[in-house]
């Protein structure tokens, strides 16, 4: 018994040593971040480098009747000043977009959005650049803008893209109007309206999806470096996919792939904003070529606000049919989706309108059917993946709203209502009625757990008091309890339906043991924060035995990584993560090899004991992976080839789908519009926990920016076009001051088809945390007749719905 | 943009509308007015440099004059174009009515402001449009009143 204990003791603390898969193993890149020593884009200062800042359009639509570029060029320190016209040779003044769209690079004819770059002024530092571009004198005939996405394809409504006026067959199939960029459908339409038109209770609402904007606190930017002796191309870059951009590069510019060199230094936040082509790369790319010194550009805060990718405007027209009793029967949505004067979303190619098709949720909705138009407005173009996958945040939010609807339809309470409908742990894997295939759940136990930690019933009946309390006047405050239940689909995926540009969306990795049994290893994706060098360490600890800190992780630099598709829509962990633990696994295999050998016996004869491989029955008889390393170099079985190094390219047999349960309590003063949180729980559920540290940071944050989005932030224009939440005077970024208090939970339900069981976090808080704030506002105002209140709740917007509502007087 | 208002001005109908087409009093009253021309009868060119918030603009643009009715009132509508700093297009109704001694004048002012004035000004726009108008009146008030 005593020796039993010791072997225990022994292993626990090997295990304990190598800080691996399920440990609060701290940040390894905090450490540098914590002291000022990350190395940002804008950190890279070469030799001779000059920079690069736009001259851009003051209106949202109008026509380019003249560019003088003189009183610029004649300012001393000017090098040089891009145009369209500089550009045009060169087939350069267009660049294709990842939704299979073109984008303007440097406007030609028309500007189609405020801010548009118009022209690339170069010089020797970043005032003079600044200052020249105001002695770029641009005339402008203005023309009336489409600011309202309901309005594109109105009869009389101006044609904004004139270099595809003519071209009625888009990236997506055919164009209904010279303002449409693509219809999209999927579902039963013929079932779903039968069902409709026989149901005994249907909702219907439109709900919006406000635009908003990712706002990473670093910008983006980019310094690029050509050798006119070599020929080589060296880009740096805030890049959350280097290998892409890489092939994008060659694509548009004709170098050759391999004189091509990305490389992506830290990146302080991307959110999606990161992932796309913009004008300034290749601004920077092309000034570089013309003159031979490195070029730098990088965007200031109104720039990255008003110019790179925005995200949702999502405008969903959603209806549920029911029984009486409850039961969810049919979903029908449809979709006018804002994607700005150029398609730029960052969705896998085949899907123009992203995983929307995730709008049953988590519910058995028979059938469904879902339709989206995508159209073109004089707005900045994006429609980006803002902290979730693609378009998940807006499906979400219909379903969660629309159950909310239904329930009070029904006068029924919003979580039985979902205790009712969920997909039931015995259905899993669930085929949706739109397509997609559930890999794992477990609703109920996760949802009965969340209630339980909350405590659901007593909130319900402290509420009923304190409506009354309002009624009789005894309070000015109303109190709202937010429900939402997700799921998400993340780690995209599958070649045989997830490919960007042709490429398909694998991700990969590469491990190698150095002899010592420390390890290097490279992986495709692209950490913007995540903690990659953490986590990517632990997973491999554990599968190979040797200390996370004995382990550097490296990604970006597309020299000396593996291609692979880089870091959004959760699918590090499902994709890459993935391919670690595969290549570790093959590393493992060679090592068993290595060991048998050694200690002559049978291959099968070995078992692995955390961090060796033991001979069975004869537990002194063993062999570390560092001994094993050592052979591996220097006398490797005979026929053997020495070394011990994997790679994977992973191709993921299917998604996966975290699911989460959540609840905010709010109180809201009605003649301020002021909102509190009190309370926001938040259950997760992402499969295997790799480090439960990392999630809950992840949780943290993605719980944040949901808060900001559902209750300020946001993009809006006015009228004419004019871009009204550029800066944060007016854009909402909550700092501690404005942040709830967070409390996290988790239960864990292993994605089957992964290596490890592990399904991605990131973005669940995000792609949860809206739709249970609206959820919250909503279920305040509801007992006094409000109806759906739309997004943003910031004070000034929840204080108009008191006047509307008479609360004021 | 939008702003109604009224100024009494201790003056004759006549020597108002005249000193409102006038350019060297407009010269001396508009805030910030650098130059102004007639180019015709009633055509002027005027530069002018402005500050809405943080943005600091020089506006180049043509004012036109008309609906001419001397001494009743007039339209006066422009276009200016500061650049990068962004664009103004609109105009004003002017009335001018006998006020006892002196008189009043009524004005309606419309105008689209774009670019940075615009997204980073929003809410000062309207502020400094009053403030605009109020300096204009009072400058005005000085100019006439000594003619």
């Amino acid at each position: 018994m005593n020796d039993q204990v010791k072997v225990d003791e022994d292993r626990a603390e090997r295990v304990e040593k190598l800080q691996g898969m399920g440990c609060k193993r701290k940040r390894v890149e905090d450490v540098r971040f914590t002291q000022g020593k990350g190395n940002y884009v804008d950190d890279l200062k070469l030799p001779g480098m000059v920079f690069g800042d736009f001259v851009r359009s003051p209106h949202a639509h109008a026509r380019i009747k003249s560019i003088d570029t003189s009183r610029a060029q004649a300012l001393p320190g000017v090098v040089a000043v891009l145009t369209a016209a500089d550009l045009k040779p060169l087939d350069l003044h267009y660049m294709p977009t990842l939704a299979g769209d073109v984008q303007a690079v440097l406007a030609e004819e028309k500007v189609l959005f405020q801010n548009q770059e118009v022209a690339f002024v170069i010089a020797e530092d970043r005032y003079i650049a600044s200052d020249a571009t105001e002695l770029v004198d641009v005339e402008y005939e203005a023309l009336p803008a489409i600011v309202d996405p309901f309005k594109s394809m109105d009869d009389d409504a101006p044609i904004l893209r004139e270099d595809i006026k003519d071209k009625m067959e888009g990236a997506h199939g055919p164009r209904k109007h010279p303002n449409h960029i693509f219809e999209w459908e999927i579902g039963d339409k013929e079932e779903t309206d039968k069902i409709f038109a026989e149901a005994d209770v249907t909702i219907k609402e439109m709900l919006v999806d406000h635009r908003t904007h990712p706002s990473p606190l670093e910008t983006c930017q980019s310094v690029a470096s050509f050798d006119k002796i070599t020929g080589d191309l060296t880009l740096w870059g805030t890049f959350q996919a280097p290998h892409v951009i890489r092939t994008v590069v060659s694509l548009i510019s004709k170098i050759p792939e391999h004189k091509i060199h990305v490389i992506a230094p830290d990146i302080g936040g991307g959110f999606g904003n990161k992932v796309g082509a913009y004008a300034g790369y290749v601004c920077s790319v092309v000034g570089s070529i013309v003159l031979g010194t490195p070029v730098k550009w990088v965007e200031d805060r109104m720039e990255n606000l008003s110019t790179t990718s925005f995200a949702r405007d999502y405008h969903m027209s959603t209806e549920l049919a029911a029984t009486n009793e409850g039961k969810i029967t049919a979903m029908r949505v449809h979709v006018i989706a804002d994607h700005g004067a150029f398609d730029a979303c960052a969705d896998p190619s085949k899907w123009p309108a992203g995983f929307m098709n995730i709008c049953t949720g988590s519910y058995d909705i028979p059938t469904a059917h879902l339709s989206v138009d995508g159209v073109y407005t004089n707005k900045a173009s994006g429609g980006v993946a803002y902290r979730c996958s693609f378009r998940v945040t807006e499906a979400v939010f219909a379903i969660e709203r629309a159950v909310e609807l239904l329930a009070q339809k029904l006068d029924m309470d919003a979580a039985e209502l979902r205790l009712k409908n969920f997909v039931k742990a015995e259905q899993f894997p669930y085929k949706s009625a739109l397509g997609w295939e559930y890999d794992s759940g477990d609703y109920h136990t996760a949802m009965n757990k969340a209630m339980e930690a909350i405590g659901y019933d007593d909130l319900r009946k402290e509420q009923a008091k304190k409506r009354e309390a309002f009624k009789k006047g005894k309070t000015r405050e109303i109190m709202g309890i937010g429900i939402s239940f997700f799921t998400e689909i993340v780690g995209a995926g599958p070649s045989k339906n997830c490919d960007i540009l042709g490429v398909a969306m694998f991700d990969s990795a590469e491990i190698r043991i150095h002899p010592t049994g420390s390890v290097i290893a490279r992986m495709g994706t692209k950490s913007q924060g995540q903690g990659h060098e953490t986590t990517y360490a632990q997973i491999i600890a554990t599968e190979i035995g040797i200390p996370a800190d004995d382990i550097t992780i490296e990604e970006g630099n597309t020299d000396t990584a593996p291609y692979g598709l880089g870091t959004y829509g959760s699918r590090s962990t499902p994709v890459a993560g993935a391919a670690t633990a595969v290549a570790a696994r093959k590393i493992r295999a060679k090592a068993q090899m290595i060991a048998a050998h050694t200690m002559e016996v049978h291959e099968g004869d070995l078992e692995w004991d955390v961090d060796r491989f033991r001979v069975k029955g004869l537990p002194e008889k063993a062999m570390t992976m560092q001994e094993i390393a050592w052979t591996a170099y220097n006398s490797p079985p005979p026929n053997m080839e020495p070394g011990l190094e994997a790679v994977n390219y992973y191709e993921p047999p299917n998604m996966t789908y975290p699911f989460g349960s959540y609840y905010c309590v709010m109180d809201i003063d009605v003649d301020t519009g002021v909102a509190k949180t009190r309370r926001f729980y938040a259950l997760d559920d992402c499969g295997t926990r790799i480090n439960p540290m990392i999630i809950e940071g992840q949780v943290h944050g993605g719980l944040t920016e949901a808060f900001a989005c559902a209750m300020g932030q946001e993009i809006r224009y006015d009228e004419m076009g004019n871009v009204m939440g550029a800066s944060f005077m007016d854009f909402f970024l909550p700092t501690a001051v404005e942040t709830p208090h967070w409390e996290t939970d988790f239960t864990v339900t292993p994605s089957p088809h992964h290596p490890i069981g592990a399904k991605g976090v990131g973005e669940s808080p995000h792609v949860g945390g809206v739709p249970c704030f609206s959820n919250a506002v909503n279920d305040a105002y509801s007992f006094l007749g409000a109806g759906h209140i739309q997004m943003p709740h910031d004070a000034w917007r929840l204080w108009q719905v008191g006047e509307r509502l008479g609360l004021h007087n | 943009m939008d702003m109604n208002d009224s100024q009494y001005i201790e003056a004759s109908r006549e020597a108002v509308y005249a000193a409102l087409n006038d350019v060297d009093v407009l010269r001396k009253c508009i805030p910030g007015c650098e130059s102004i021309e007639m180019t015709s009868d009633t055509e002027m060119d005027a530069k002018v440099t402005l500050k809405v918030g943080p943005v600091k603009a020089r506006f180049s643009g043509k004012i036109a004059l008309s609906d001419l009715d001397p001494p009743n009132g007039y339209t006066i509508s422009g276009e200016g174009s500061g650049g990068m700093a962004g664009f103004a297009k609109g105009g004003a109704n002017v009335r001018l009515e006998a006020d006892g001694s002196g008189t009043m004048l009524y004005y309606t002012v419309k105008a689209d402001i774009g670019g940075k004035i615009a997204q980073l000004g929003s809410r000062l726009i309207d502020s400094t449009a009053k403030k605009l108008a109020g300096k204009f009146f009072s400058e005005f008030s000085k100019n006439v009143g000594s003619s």
